[in-house]
C-alpha cells in the first residue's frame, strides 16, 4: 500500500525542515510531498537546498488550493492513501498510524485525527473551541455525522475520497466543508484520537480578525454545501 | 418627464455607447462582457426616446416621480451586471487555481527530469 504524506508549507522556515526530518525519522516507509504555497520567506530554498520532495505553487492558493494539489498529484502518482498534515509540526508523526489504521481496513474514507476525543494535548483557545463545537453541530445536524475536532488538518483518506477532493475542495478553510461534503456524498467520515502540539514556530494561518471571516464563510458554505448536495451513494456522485 | 432629462439620457446613453465601443475596438473589453452594458444602454435609450413606457411603469409601481422610475430600473440592471461580474470573477478563479496545480505538478515533474539528465 503505497502512502503519501501532504504537507502544506506558506512561509515555515522555522518548522519546515525539522517536521520533514522528524517524519522521516518517524515513518520512513511513507513518502511525503511538500506543498510549498508561494511563501515569501525562505521556505523554497530550506526544500531545494535539503533535497525535499517538493511541489513549487507559482501563485498563492490558500491552504485548499494547496492541498487539492496535493491530491493530484496523489491520484496522478499511484498513491492509495494521502495524509494531510500541517507544516507547523502540530501534528506528531507518532499518530500517523492511527489516522491511517481506519482508512487502511476499509473501515472509513476519511480519518480525521481528533485532539478533542481523548482532551490529551494542546487544546487551543476558548473562543476557538467554541467556534469549532458550532460547526461540529452544523455538521452533525446537516449530516448526522458526529465529527468533534472539525478544523483538524491531520486527516487520512483513500483513493476515492482523493479523487472526490480532486473535484470539489473549498479554497479558504476546507476542513469542516469537506468533512460535510464527504458525509454528505455517502463517504464514511469517521475521528481517531491524537495528541497535538502548540506549533513550533510562526503564527497561525486563522487572525483573530480573520476568525469572524472564518465562522461567516464556513457556516455560509455548509448551510449551501447543505442545500445543493442531496444525500447520494458516492458510487452515482460524479 | 422633462424634456431636459430626456435630452441628458441620450447624451448619456451615447457617452456610454462611445465608451464601450473604444474598449471593443481596443479588445479591452470582450463582446461577451459587453452585452449587459450594451442592454443596458438599449434599456436608457428606450427611456429616453419612449417616455411612454416610463409612465406605464410608473403606474405600474404607483410612484410619482418617472425619474425616480428610470432610476430604479437603471439601479437594478446595474446590480445584474454586477452580479454577472461576481460569477465572471469565480469562474475565473476557479480556472486559475486548475491553472496553477497543473503548473505546479509540470513544473515538479520537469525538475525531477532535470536532475535525472544531470545525473547521467
Amino acid at each position: 500500500m503505497r502512502i503519501l504524506v501532504l504537507i502544506p508549507c506558506y512561509n515555515e522556515e522555522e518548522n519546515i525542515v525539522r517536521v520533514v526530518r522528524r517524519l522521516e525519522s518517524a515513518c520512513p516507509g511513507v513518502d511525503y510531498l511538500v506543498i510549498n504555497d508561494c511563501s515569501t520567506d525562505s521556505s523554497p530554498r530550506l526544500l531545494s537546498r535539503e533535497g525535499m520532495n517538493y511541489l513549487d505553487l507559482p501563485v498563492n492558493l490558500g491552504i485548499g488550493g494547496g492541498v487539492q494539489c496535493g491530491y493530484r498529484y496523489a491520484v496522478a502518482n499511484g498513491y492509495d492513501i494521502a495524509i494531510q498534515m500541517d507544516g507547523d509540526g502540530q501534528h506528531d508523526p507518532a499518530y500517523l498510524e492511527d489516522v491511517v489504521r481506519p482508512v487502511a481496513q476499509g473501515q472509513l474514507d476519511l480519518c480525521i485525527g481528533s485532539r478533542f476525543l481523548k482532551k490529551e494535548g494542546f487544546q487551543t483557545s476558548f473562543m476557538r473551541r467554541v467556534g469549532i463545537r458550532f460547526l461540529s453541530f452544523l455538521i452533525f445536524l446537516f449530516s448526522g455525522n458526529r465529527v468533534l475536532d472539525v478544523t483538524s488538518g491531520f486527516r487520512a483518506c483513500n483513493r476515492e475520497m482523493m479523487e472526490y477532493f480532486v473535484r470539489h475542495y473549498a479554497t479558504d478553510y476546507p476542513e469542516p466543508e469537506s468533512i460535510l461534503a464527504a458525509s454528505l456524498t455517502g463517504f464514511r467520515v469517521g475521528e481517531v484520537p491524537v495528541v497535538m502540539q502548540e506549533r513550533l514556530g510562526g503564527v497561525s494561518s486563522i487572525s483573530a480578525f480573520n476568525s469572524v471571516y472564518f465562522m461567516i464563510k464556513v457556516s455560509l458554505s455548509l448551510i449551501i454545501s447543505r442545500l445543493a448536495l442531496h444525500r447520494s451513494n458516492r458510487r452515482n456522485a460524479a | 418627464m422633462t424634456f431636459r432629462l430626456q435630452l441628458f439620457l441620450i447624451l448619456g446613453t451615447f457617452v456610454l455607447l462611445t465608451v464601450i465601443y473604444v474598449f471593443l475596438k481596443k479588445g479591452k473589453l470582450t463582446v461577451k462582457y459587453s452585452l449587459a452594458w450594451l442592454g443596458l444602454s438599449l434599456a436608457l435609450f428606450i427611456f429616453a426616446l419612449w417616455p411612454y413606457c416610463v409612465y406605464v411603469i410608473r403606474d405600474l409601481l404607483d410612484m410619482v416621480m418617472p425619474s425616480n422610475v428610470i432610476f430604479l430600473l437603471l439601479f437594478g440592471f446595474v446590480l445584474m451586471v454586477l452580479l454577472s461580474l461576481s460569477v465572471a470573477v469565480s469562474q475565473l478563479a476557479t480556472k486559475n487555481k486548475t491553472l496553477t496545480q497543473a503548473c505546479a505538478l509540470l513544473e515538479k515533474r520537469v525538475r525531477q527530469l532535470e536532475e535525472q539528465l544531470r545525473e547521467k
